[in-house]
């Protein structure tokens, strides 16, 4: 893929990455993708080439909802870098996926990080992030070919707990 | 003061079905410590200070550049090779790696110098780190790091501004905060003890007593987990360890510090990406403890005192969880007891570790250790260098823990990676 820049950041997905080049390439065509293990059939939320359940080396990309809850988050006040600064204070969100969910261990879930943004695709405000607090994912087309997976709040109820600082 | 915490079993309770080799136990020793000035501004190469490093150690120990014949290092792309410094200091190994790995990789090494002295690669193994941590590759992330191309994993991280250490671990902690209740105010604590100890550690970058209320009020870096004062201190420093056999060290200069247990590098289920699983607020400790305490034979109320990785105040506090000193969600308790003060019944990084003396990748901790088991601290204490204390703890005076008998590290990787050494005297 080409290199891409997004706030700054040159973005650079070689051709042979056979982890996160399918991730993006889906994300291009707004789909949010997990890897799938063609054995057992378990999903992964790192698209990483092994099944950490089976072992299973076979897999495929698998399309979720895109649908989650704030599994914790941070609050970056302070930001190393510099293509950063005009966001902060800004929220990054650890998401879970609705799909597979405490599965197949009870701790476990698809868990994948972005920030949380609002409706005009800028970072959503601090008192508005909560654990618990439904998301789904947006896509922000940042060059053509390069879209970044965003989450912004869903305006369901809350799952479980609902914790901010 | 009692400590009046409830201890989670040890290694050596047979029920937990811990199987570790034992047999090295005591036959290996650190027998030199030595570092450089901690500044920020060194004004010097890697290579500079690393040579200078070892060859404090090895006056240290009384070892000229004959006698030490293995060497390993760890770096992030940040220090100078072996192959480089080994010229600088007219030695010649027969062994030496030079190991890619941060914090926890000092309490690993030294079990790996011990194995290459058994498998009969070397004799005495010099360990050591270098980094420009403020001058040159800032181990905070900011500068050269922060603007380099990304790929790979860092995909999934830092197009949403994730790249610091504290942020990496920061899902952790804020998880962590929800489930158990930790308060600001509950991390400021692991900050005051160890600026009380860095008041009477004349090497300490930041020598002054600071209270709850100046951790409060520094600036937010990652809230709801993180103020200026809960962060290490991005230091210029390199720092060595000199381990050889039991045997050797008799002839050595200094008093022998023996290697009990050391346990290198044990992870969480899942690695770099153990937050795919859970529990999130568990870290290594949870898996390197029972073995660490099996493996020297001893039990958390046999050890005196204690270094506790502190890149940042959280890392303190759940490593003492999840190694036990406590029940899991009491490490706010633990931490605001007085039990890791001087002057308490088990105190914690008396040099003020990273947080106040220096951010050494672990190192710093591990000497300081070694230095309270020789009794020999090097504080304001008019006869310090002849190893009398006064045990007056109040700031600009002493910082030796009365009998210290046995003591343990605990160093942090990242919350799914960690190390444990327990030393005697």
């Amino acid at each position: 893929m080409p290199v891409y820049e997004y706030r700054g950041i040159s973005v650079n997905i070689s051709d042979n990455d056979s982890e996160y080049k399918g991730y993006f390439e889906a994300a291009a065509e707004h789909r949010l993708v997990v890897k799938k293990c063609s054995s057992c059939g378990l999903l992964r939320g790192e698209p990483g080439p092994g099944c950490p359940w089976c072992t299973s080396l076979d897999w495929e990309w698998q399309q979720v909802s895109g649908k989650g809850t704030i599994y914790s988050y941070q609050i970056v006040a302070h930001t190393v870098v510099p293509s950063f600064r005009d966001w902060a204070p800004f929220p990054i969100v650890l998401v879970e996926l609705d799909e597979q969910s405490g599965q197949p261990d009870p701790g476990d879930g698809l868990r994948i990080i972005a920030n949380l943004m609002d409706q005009d695709m800028q970072p959503e405000k601090e008192e508005n992030v909560a654990i618990g607090s439904r998301v789904e994912v947006v896509f922000y087309d940042a060059e053509p070919g390069f879209s970044l997976p965003q989450f912004r709040l869903s305006g369901e109820p809350p799952t479980g707990q609902v914790w901010r600082h | 003061m009692p400590d009046k915490f409830e201890r989670l079993d040890c290694g050596i309770n047979p029920s937990r079905g811990i199987n570790v080799n034992t047999s090295l136990r005591d036959k290996y020793c650190v027998v030199g410590i030595g570092e450089t000035e901690y500044s920020r501004g060194s004004g010097r190469t890697t290579r500079a200070m690393g040579a200078m490093a070892i060859r404090n150690a090895m006056n240290d120990a009384g070892l000229g550049p004959k006698d030490v014949d293995g060497m390993l290092s760890y770096h992030g792309g940040d220090s100078t090779p072996s192959t480089a410094i080994m010229y600088d200091l007219g030695m010649r190994p027969n062994f030496y790696m030079d190991c890619s790995g941060g914090g926890s990789s000092t309490e690993a090494l030294v079990g790996l110098a011990m194995g290459a002295i058994e498998a009969g690669m070397a004799d005495t193994v010099a360990i050591f780190r270098s980094m420009n941590g403020y001058s040159n590759i800032r181990i905070g992330g900011t500068g050269a790091r922060a603007s380099a191309p990304i790929g790979g994993p860092d995909l999934m991280k830092r197009p949403y501004g994730l790249i610091s250490a504290v942020q990496q671990f920061a899902f952790t902690f804020t998880r962590h905060m929800m489930e158990y209740g930790v308060k600001s105010e509950d991390l400021a604590n692991i900050k005051v003890a160890h600026s009380n100890h860095a008041s009477n550690n004349p090497k300490a970058l930041m020598k002054q007593r600071v209270t709850v209320e100046d951790v409060l009020n520094s600036r937010w870096i990652i809230r709801p987990v993180a103020h200026l004062f809960d962060c290490c201190l991005e230091t210029d420093n390199a720092t060595c360890v000199i381990v050889t056999s039991a045997e050797r060290a008799k002839d050595l200069k200094q008093k022998p510090i023996h290697i009990m247990g050391v346990q290198g590098r044990g992870t969480k289920p899942g690695g770099d990406f153990h937050y795919q699983h859970g529990p999130i607020s568990r870290v290594a400790g949870h898996y390197v403890g029972p073995r660490v305490f099996e493996s020297a034979g001893v039990t958390h109320d046999d050890i005196d005192v204690t270094g506790c990785y502190d890149a940042f105040t959280y890392t303190a506090l759940l490593q003492f969880e999840d190694y036990g000193w406590c029940k899991k969600g009491e490490g706010k308790d633990y931490v605001s007891s007085g039990i890791i003060n001087l002057g308490g019944k088990r105190p914690n990084n008396t040099s003020g570790g990273h947080l106040c003396e220096a951010y050494t990748h672990g190192m710093n901790m591990v000497i300081e250790n070694v230095r309270q088991l020789r009794g020999m601290i090097d504080d304001y204490c008019p006869q310090a260098a002849e190893g009398i204390h006064t045990y007056d703890y109040s700031e600009g005076k002493c910082r030796q823990v009365k009998d210290a008998n046995i003591s343990m590290n605990m160093g942090w990787g990242t919350p799914a990676v960690g190390s444990a050494l327990i030393m005697r005297r």
